[in-house]
């Protein structure tokens, strides 16, 4: 359904809906974005950034949760998951596009994570379309793009003084009842935009061929060169909107077992209790990371397991660019075995 | 017990029936636990299968994975041999009777035994990896399994006699006339009735036959390195033979990410795979 939003209207529609849900929405705090459940003359901060520094698969996987709490004399029992009703406004479709894939790591069927199902039930998406490229994403590369509809249930589309809404589920149509239908001029400039956007976003890096690029050169000695500047921080997975790693660890003074954000990038990831280690150094660790985006995600779910984004390129402290090493990564040979 | 949506996070309350020492160095040993609740025991045992494991919880402490060490016929406990290493396996160690313990499982696929069955095993085993395939092997010898399956032989290898597992009922499986058994150690000792050397050689000696059979390797890695192609070089093809995989993990249902090795996950779509299945799959162990 396409609806008109005039944008002098925005504030009283987030405002009434805050009688009903918690209204998460990108607001300025301390010199970056970040998505913040609104308060009373809330400012938001929609030209600040394309995208907010840390991805709103937070508000769906904490990046410190308690999965259960431990009782007397050994026991122990489950913490309710949350199940408060909001919205999320203002998303962009490259996170929330990542989203619909983290559903398939954390709603299979064989085994639900209680905790993100309740809290994806319990949330309503609006994303906002970016009519304006952002410096490092390459959302078209990778098969997502600055209108995509995927983990939307509604979209906005920049008409200047208005904002052209699509709903694509109930939950969508609920939220947007009150606002009058657009006229088909709008909507055919909506497209219009869109079109545009699209247009705009550069091809990063060629994905023909990649994955199997990546699949051959395993050995490859180009792992060790990709990773070379690498300092292992970690915040090009704590950042990316896909990327999904956790631990649990019991917090014993509290007196819970928790889940913590965790990464690929770190040593102790992967290190066992023998002293064993199948990545011991960043070269396996940066191989895992790129491997698992552009070849394992494609053999699980038919899709990269990247969004283009770009903070990966923007907020990595030696300057990596996944963009680069992924051009690279497709010009190796094709014939170099397994070791 | 489990109101709201199930969490696969969530332990299965159990306390400890036995536990005992496994090796005379005291680096194993082995917990039978059962269940609080009878219906969680009825739930397990309607969907366990030999060569899956559980993560045992220490309240306090964490979680380790471990696999099942018994089959289900043997009763309505658990039984598992842990190696003192970590915070968890020493807190393990710990354990007495009657303590409190939580266990989630049974996780992973198990050994494929459907479509094993009208075929000759070969179980190749070595140190502690083998208490999933005491698992199988007992799983074998219940007299409603037994017939599915031809002829029966056991390999196990450990670095000293006394680090042998379930040494009673090893000894024992030497009387049976259903099976045959090969033990061995790495290094001669005195009033050692078996073979002395590495388990590839000694499958090399014992060179089971590839006709109709499958093999089962579960070992340190170094092991199974070698008694792969051995097993190649007898004749068995990728698909015939299969072994158990081992990765750090956290969550045991494919969702923390750490154990997988390309885009399988060893808790999930694991921990048995047959060869076939891990030469298309990336060197990351």
């Amino acid at each position: 359904m396409n609806l008109i939003l005039k944008k002098d209207q925005l504030n009283h529609l987030l405002n009434a809906w805050r009688q009903d849900y918690e209204v998460y929405a990108p607001q300025s705090l301390q010199n970056f974005t970040h998505f913040l459940p609104l308060q009373d003359g809330f400012e938001l901060a929609f030209d600040k950034a394309h995208n907010t520094r840390i991805p709103p698969k937070a508000l769906f996987l904490p990046t410190s949760e308690a999965l259960m709490k431990f009782t007397r004399f050994g026991g122990y029992e489950q913490i309710p998951s949350e199940t408060t009703p909001r919205v999320i406004f203002g998303i962009r479709p490259c996170d929330a596009h990542a989203m619909t894939m983290l559903d398939t790591v954390f709603e299979q069927e064989r085994y639900t994570d209680p905790h993100w199902q309740a809290r994806r039930e319990a949330t309503v998406v609006v994303g906002l379309g970016c009519h304006e490229p952002c410096q490092t994403g390459f959302c078209t590369t990778v098969g997502s793009g600055p209108f995509n509809h995927a983990g939307l249930d509604a979209i906005l589309t920049d008409l200047g003084e208005t904002l052209l809404v699509e709903t694509f589920s109930d939950k969508g149509d609920r939220l947007f009842a009150q606002l009058e239908m657009a006229s088909v001029d709008q909507s055919v400039r909506a497209i219009e935009v869109q079109q545009a956007a699209k247009e705009k976003m550069p091809i990063a890096f060629e994905t023909e061929g990649l994955k199997e690029k990546l699949d051959q050169n395993f050995a490859s000695p180009y792992w060790e060169e990709a990773s070379r500047s690498c300092l292992g921080c970690g915040v090009c997975t704590f950042l990316c909107p896909t990327c999904f790693c956790f631990d649990i660890v019991d917090e014993a003074q509290r007196g819970e077992r928790v889940r913590n954000w965790d990464t690929c990038m770190f040593r102790t990831y992967s290190l066992e209790a023998s002293g064993h280690n199948p990545r011991p150094s960043r070269v396996e660790r940066t191989r895992q990371r790129l491997s698992h985006k552009y070849t394992y995600w494609v053999d699980q779910i038919n899709q990269i397991g990247c969004t283009g984004c770009g903070r990966c390129v923007r907020y990595c402290p030696v300057g990596l660019d996944i963009r680069a090493m992924l051009r690279k990564a497709h010009q190796l040979p094709s014939e170099v075995a397994h070791a | 017990m489990h109101n709201e949506a199930h969490s696969p996070y969530l332990p299965i309350p159990m306390h400890v029936l036995h536990a005992y020492y496994e090796s005379t160095d005291r680096s194993l040993k082995t917990l039978e636990l059962s269940f609080d609740d009878p219906q969680d025991a009825r739930e397990f045992f309607a969907v366990f299968n030999p060569g899956q494991f559980c993560l045992l919880s220490v309240i306090g402490k964490g979680e380790s994975a471990l696999g099942v060490a018994s089959a289900a016929w043997e009763g309505d406990f658990v039984r598992f041999t842990a190696q003192k290493l970590g915070s968890v396996t020493n807190a393990l160690h710990e354990l007495k009777p009657g303590d409190p313990i939580g266990m989630r499982g049974p996780l992973g696929n198990g050994f494929p035994l459907e479509a094993w069955k009208g075929k000759d095993l070969v179980i190749i085993g070595g140190g502690c990896a083998f208490s999933t395939l005491y698992a199988l092997t007992k799983h074998l010898h219940h007299p409603s399994n037994r017939g599915d399956y031809g002829k029966l032989t056991v390999i196990y290898g450990t670095r000293t006699s006394g680090l042998c597992m379930y040494k009673q009922d090893i000894a024992a499986w030497h009387q049976r006339d259903d099976m045959e058994v090969h033990q061995a150690i790495d290094v001669p000792e005195q009033d050692w009735l078996h073979h002395v050397g590495y388990v590839p050689d000694v499958v090399k000696e014992v060179s089971p036959s590839p006709v109709n059979s499958v093999a089962v390797v579960c070992g340190p890695p170094i092991m199974t390195k070698y008694t792969l192609p051995a097993l190649v070089e007898l004749g068995f093809t990728p698909e015939t033979i299969f072994t158990s995989l081992e990765k750090r993990m956290k969550c045991g249902v494919g969702k923390c990410g750490r154990c997988n090795l390309g885009p399988k996950y060893i808790c999930k779509d694991g921990p048995v795979f047959s060869l076939a299945e891990l030469n298309a799959l990336p060197a990351d162990l």
